[in-house]
């Protein structure tokens, strides 16, 4: 039963005329159907409501969900007819990431560590500024 | 067309997230620019050219731009 994972990244878009609450039981929905299935959510990044480059079904703005997770391939399919029937969801990608989008991934996260560390060093300074 | 400042060589991994990024490639049709044009590596602008692709499909990019439709 121990199959091979591997690594995931998942960008969906949901219907930006759906209310915040049916957009949480959707974002759950998926989240749970990674964990209840043998995968591993690492990451999940809501980017909120983007206005779309072209019209889909007549709805010009969507939400936009970008995760990250560990799953068997076994998974996918489900997870993608989920998706498919769900017509709230307006569009979905699925991409397995091989070593070169893993390490990109792993720069891009050590690059945001980084960053909030330096916000951090930057608001101790000006604390001490208010000081003097 | 080139940007001089980046080094194009040690790009590893287009990004399909990275839409003004990838707005230098397409023309104001929001088509892919050709590599005669873009002159950058081969290897860059097969990546380029996917991550447009998929960048479309999540409509972060459009197909055929606003100002022609």
């Amino acid at each position: 039963m121990a199959s091979k994972k591997y690594q995931y990244e998942l960008t969906y878009v949901i219907s930006g005329v759906v209310q915040q609450n049916q957009v949480d039981d959707i974002v759950r929905k998926v989240n749970h159907l990674v964990e209840n299935n043998g995968g591993d959510v690492l990451e999940v990044d809501e980017w909120g409501n983007q206005r779309l480059a072209y019209e889909i079904d007549r709805k010009r703005s969507g939400y936009y969900v970008n995760m990250y997770f560990k799953a068997p391939g076994t998974l996918i399919e489900r997870l993608e007819r989920e998706l498919q029937i769900n017509d709230d969801v307006l569009r979905y990608l699925t991409l397995r990431m091989d070593a070169k989008m893993k390490r990109h991934y792993k720069r891009r996260k050590e690059r945001e560590a980084r960053e909030e560390a330096e916000e951090e060093e930057g608001a101790d300074e000006e604390a001490s500024d208010a000081d003097e | 067309m080139a940007n001089e400042d980046i080094d194009y060589e040690h790009i590893e991994y287009v990004d399909y997230k990275d839409t003004e990024f990838l707005e230098q490639f397409i023309n104001n049709q929001g088509k892919i620019l050709p590599r005669r044009v873009t002159d950058v590596p081969a290897r860059v602008q097969r990546q380029v050219t996917t991550a447009i692709k998929r960048a479309r499909h999540l409509a972060l990019l459009p197909y055929v731009s606003e100002s022609i439709r």
